[in-house]
């Protein structure tokens, strides 16, 4: 089997990457072992949040930080290519609404009721970046553990939004069941069961501005039930993001498949690249192994999106260097203290591949290990992106930055 | 200042402590126990779960064993809720001197531990995972035993007959009038609060921290801290507690307890019970040590480490002790009305969580004779609370309590198979719970993914039951993060690597913890 370019991951790094491939007329295969990190994400393009101080304007911080840290993906991608990849994005996730630009974080909700900032988000959670002092009203869902009104609400007030917000909660009838989040995002699709939901907000709703609501509002149609939801509060209306699954997440994840094989890409979910054969410096082919039966891949040019050690991109065992489970690929770890609080870097925090400018991995002497292969997203060393608050960010800026890679033309 | 009185002040809420306040009240006493800490967070909290056959002791410490096989059978009958009848092995494996062995069985006999041989076939159907290579195997009655639910059922029991207990409160001096302790001040933790006790008699039972409770009376007790450090693995890689059968060493017995199975430990004398952190090193000799009963085990998940100090008594009190297994394991009480002249005072320590029960029934008796009543102890026969109907604990418990309770009570921790009304129910029993106290009474947090998941909703619902106001949620979810990563920044390899880095998107990524407001 032979195409154009084969991607190995299917998270954002990896749709993102393949998506710009095909949409350049490439013939374009992903494979995946699974659904990759964004049904665990809230699908908030993060850009820069922390630096470690709070980012207002990444477009302004972004030029001085990656200069000061030239081995970060965002140094590796170029500030240029991120910001191409979000005008790219905008335009890409535009089913979804997506908002938000370079110069200026967000600040959103928390569903511990802090403010956490943020560059890009979806259009079902904009409203929830208030001005100080805003009257907002936090609404529960009975029955849905993971998510809790009064305390978000009564965080919110000691937030450095120092937000007037108060708590209610709100039953649907037959609510009886432990709710899981695609279960309530798929009832709420249903035009009777929002309406409950607006009956029972309206009921409890005083002077309040806007209304928070758990980030379950709609799998396949968020936009009907969102926008419904807010003529019918008449307030604007916004997700708070919580644990995973995250319902934000399947449905960027659902666009951007969708996109994929609208230009003819394939998405290979179940199939787990376990090795590569090349010569020195050239990948001819990845063997992917399927249910019951072995494929090799062949491609002109390929794109490694395992994700880090989160997504088993990369396993670090006991006692063994940490390693990159599908070419081998030198893993840079820097190892050390892992002692000291949980909310201190950690030695460990920056295993990943260290990459040139074309984010080829490279060998100890500096040299990319192929000239086909580039690495992108949650694989590369140089960030901490649940720290620094980046992640999808990296993602995006390093997938578009590898895509421009292989079309600027042939290795 | 508050004043209390009271018959009984027992120091310190590990087993000891709560068996002595479970025992007095028994004999019609009013007990008042306190801790520094939340009960059970110091050596009690921090074995590796095993209710001791005596098999352990047989060769080295022979009255230990005794007691142990005495006090298995009492434990078996009064808490039988806190126990898992795992039975025990003892098994050669090819590391050990195959002449033990031939020495275990007459000193299991001698000592009345019931041990019967069966083949190595035998052992290696009932344990599959256990090497291969052993030559010899033994089955003793050893058991797991759940900590918390031991103390959490004696104080429970105790203030049901009036005991007061004080959780999180230090003890800042003893109150000696004349030459007897008449009582002590402590300190509220939580409020800063100073709280007077007056007692008839005070018992100290604070383990490995006794030299330093029986100090401020002007008392000396010569015990010496012994540091043990144990790693939890995500699966029950036994069913059966397996030992190896030689002398006592590191890493030789792993104990299957509730989800999970522990293998422990080592012993290294310390100068400081508190300043007990495991290191890297011991981390690689617990791993590599359980190889040699389950082959593979280095290469498993590991859950979380921690190390406990052990109350050690040196045989004569002799200086220069370097190895402290060569001490005795058997107990203490000490008068020190006889011994200093200190009078109403009592020290219970050394010993080990088997033989808790045998320990309090030992101060209490001496206690009782200083307060010239003749009630004797009835700790035997009278079963713990939750234990009346002498059904053992199985694994299955919480599973068949989801079945048959409320199908539509959501599950706050998957883990652990923790309910939103589990969590109610327990947090009905006391006020002033922390998130990390909730750990230890109900495991929550104590599973696959260390708190992960349910860390979250717990401080939520308490919020939002009002338990918490918000402040106190955020710190109480905080201060859980940061215990947590205490056991598990060593951990960091494989799957549970995998799992720290998902916990690590949700606490930081997700919810942003480390930006709260105080």
């Amino acid at each position: 089997m032979k195409h154009d370019v084969v991607v190995v991951g299917a998270g954002m790094a990896g749709l993102t990457a393949a998506v710009r491939l095909a949409q350049a007329g490439l013939d374009v295969a992903v494979v995946a072992t699974g659904q990759g990190g964004l049904p665990l994400s809230p699908a908030v393009v993060d850009i820069l949040g922390y630096a470690p101080h709070l980012v207002a304007s990444p477009g302004q911080e972004l030029p001085p930080y990656v200069a000061g840290h030239p081995d970060h993906p965002y140094a590796r991608a170029s500030l240029d290519a991120l910001s191409k990849s979000v005008e790219w994005f905008l335009e890409l996730a535009a089913p979804l609404g997506y908002a938000g630009a370079l110069d200026h974080n967000l600040m959103l909700p928390t569903a511990v009721g802090g403010i956490r900032p943020t560059g890009i988000v979806p259009e079902t959670m904009a409203a929830g970046d208030l001005p100080a002092g805003a009257e907002v009203l936090i609404v529960g869902i009975r029955n849905y553990r993971d998510f809790y009104p009064q305390l978000v609400a009564e965080n919110l007030k000691r937030s450095s939004r120092a937000l007037s917000a108060r708590a209610v909660e709100v039953g649907l009838a037959g609510d009886a069941r432990a709710l899981r989040p695609q279960l309530l995002a798929r009832r709420l699709e249903l035009p009777h069961v929002r309406s409950e939901l607006a009956r029972g907000v309206r009921a409890e709703l005083a002077e309040e501005q806007a209304v928070g609501l758990p980030a379950v509002l709609g799998l396949s149609m968020a936009h009907e039930v969102w926008s419904d939801l807010t003529d019918s509060i008449g307030r604007p209306v916004f997700e708070i993001p919580t644990l995973p699954p995250s319902i934000p997440g399947l449905r960027l994840q659902t666009v951007l498949g969708q996109a994929l094989r609208r230009h003819g890409g394939r998405l290979l979910i179940g199939s787990t690249a376990t090795r590569g054969s090349g010569e020195t410096g050239l990948l001819k082919s990845v063997t992917v192994a399927e249910s019951s039966r072995s494929v090799e891949f062949e491609a002109d040019h390929f794109v490694l999106a395992t994700g880090g050690i989160a997504t088993g991109g990369i396993v670090s065992e006991r006692a063994e260097a940490p390693r990159e489970v599908v070419l081998g690929l030198p893993v840079s770890a820097t190892s050390g203290d892992h002692n000291g609080t949980y909310f201190q870097e950690h030695g460990r925090d920056r295993i990943g591949l260290a990459v040139d400018n074309q984010l080829r991995p490279l060998n100890a002497s500096g040299e990319p290990v192929y000239r086909n292969v580039h690495a992108v997203g949650a694989l590369l060393t140089g960030a901490v992106p649940w720290r620094e608050l980046s992640g999808n960010g990296i993602s995006l800026a390093t997938g578009y930055a590898a895509a421009t890679a292989i079309l600027g033309g042939p290795v | 200042m508050p004043h209390l009185e009271t018959d009984v002040l027992v120091i310190g809420g590990g087993s000891t402590g709560a068996g002595v306040a479970w025992d007095s009240a028994l004999r019609g006493l009013h007990v008042t126990l306190v801790d520094r800490g939340d009960l059970a967070t110091g050596t009690t909290g921090r074995f590796h779960g095993l209710l001791h056959s005596g098999g352990r002791y047989v060769v080295k410490d022979p009255s230990s064993a005794q007691e142990c096989a005495a006090e298995n059978l009492v434990l078996r009958r009064v808490a039988s809720d806190c126990i898992e009848d795992t039975g025990g092995l003892f098994v050669t494996t090819p590391l050990d001197d195959p002449a033990y062995a031939d020495l275990f069985e007459p000193s299991c006999r001698a000592a009345g531990v019931p041990v019967e041989e069966i083949s190595v076939a035998q052992a290696l159907r009932r344990e599959p995972r256990l090497n291969p290579r052993i030559s010899r195997a033994f089955l003793v009655p050893d058991a797991s035993v759940d900590a918390w639910k031991t103390v959490s059922a004696c104080v429970r029991g105790a203030a049901q007959r009036g005991a007061n207990i004080l959780p999180y409160h230090s003890l800042t001096a003893l109150e000696v009038e004349g030459s007897a302790v008449i009582g002590a001040r402590l300190r509220d933790n939580r409020s800063g609060a100073e709280v007077l006790v007056r007692a008839r008699c005070t018992i100290n039972a604070s383990g490995a921290w006794s030299g330093r409770v029986a100090t401020m009376a002007g008392c000396r007790v010569g015990v010496v801290p012994g540091k043990g450090v144990m790693v939890a693995m995500n699966h029950r890689l036994v069913n059966t507690v397996v030992n190896r059968c030689t002398m006592p060493g590191d890493g030789d017995i792993i104990v299957p307890i509730r989800t999970v199975s522990v293998i422990g430990t080592t012993d290294v004398p310390v100068e400081d019970p508190d300043q007990i952190d495991p290191t890297a090193a011991e981390v690689a000799a617990m791993m590599e040590a359980g190889e040699a009963l389950v082959p593979g085990f280095s290469k498993g998940r590991a859950l979380r480490v921690w190390a406990g100090a052990r109350p050690l008594l040196p045989k004569g009190e002799v200086g220069g002790v370097s190895d402290t297994r060569d001490v005795t394991r058997s107990h203490s009480v000490l008068d020190h009305e006889q011994l200093e002249g200190v009078g109403n005072f009592v020290t219970v320590t050394g010993g080990k969580f088997t033989t808790f029960r045998l320990m309090a029934k030992d101060a209490v008796d001496l206690a009782c004779g200083k307060l010239g009543l003749a009630a004797s102890c009835s700790t035997d026969v009278e079963p713990l609370p939750d234990s009346e109907a002498q059904h053992f604990y199985w694994l299955g418990a919480r599973q068949e309590e989801m079945e048959t309770d409320d199908p539509d009570d959501p599950l706050i921790c998957e883990c652990e198979l923790v309910s939103r009304r589990d969590l109610r129910m327990a947090v009905a029993r006391r006020s002033n719970w922390a998130l990390d106290d909730l750990r230890r009474a109900l495991r929550v947090g104590m599973g696959p993914c260390q708190g992960g998941f349910c860390a979250f909703r717990v401080a939520g619902l308490l919020h939002e039951d009002g338990h918490y106001d918000a402040r106190a949620a955020t710190a109480s979810l905080l201060a859980f993060v940061e215990e947590r990563w205490k056991g598990v920044q060593l951990m960091g390899w494989g799957d549970q690597l995998r799992q720290e880095r998902l916990d690590e998107w949700i606490f930081q990524g997700i919810l942003d913890l480390e930006h709260l407001p105080e």
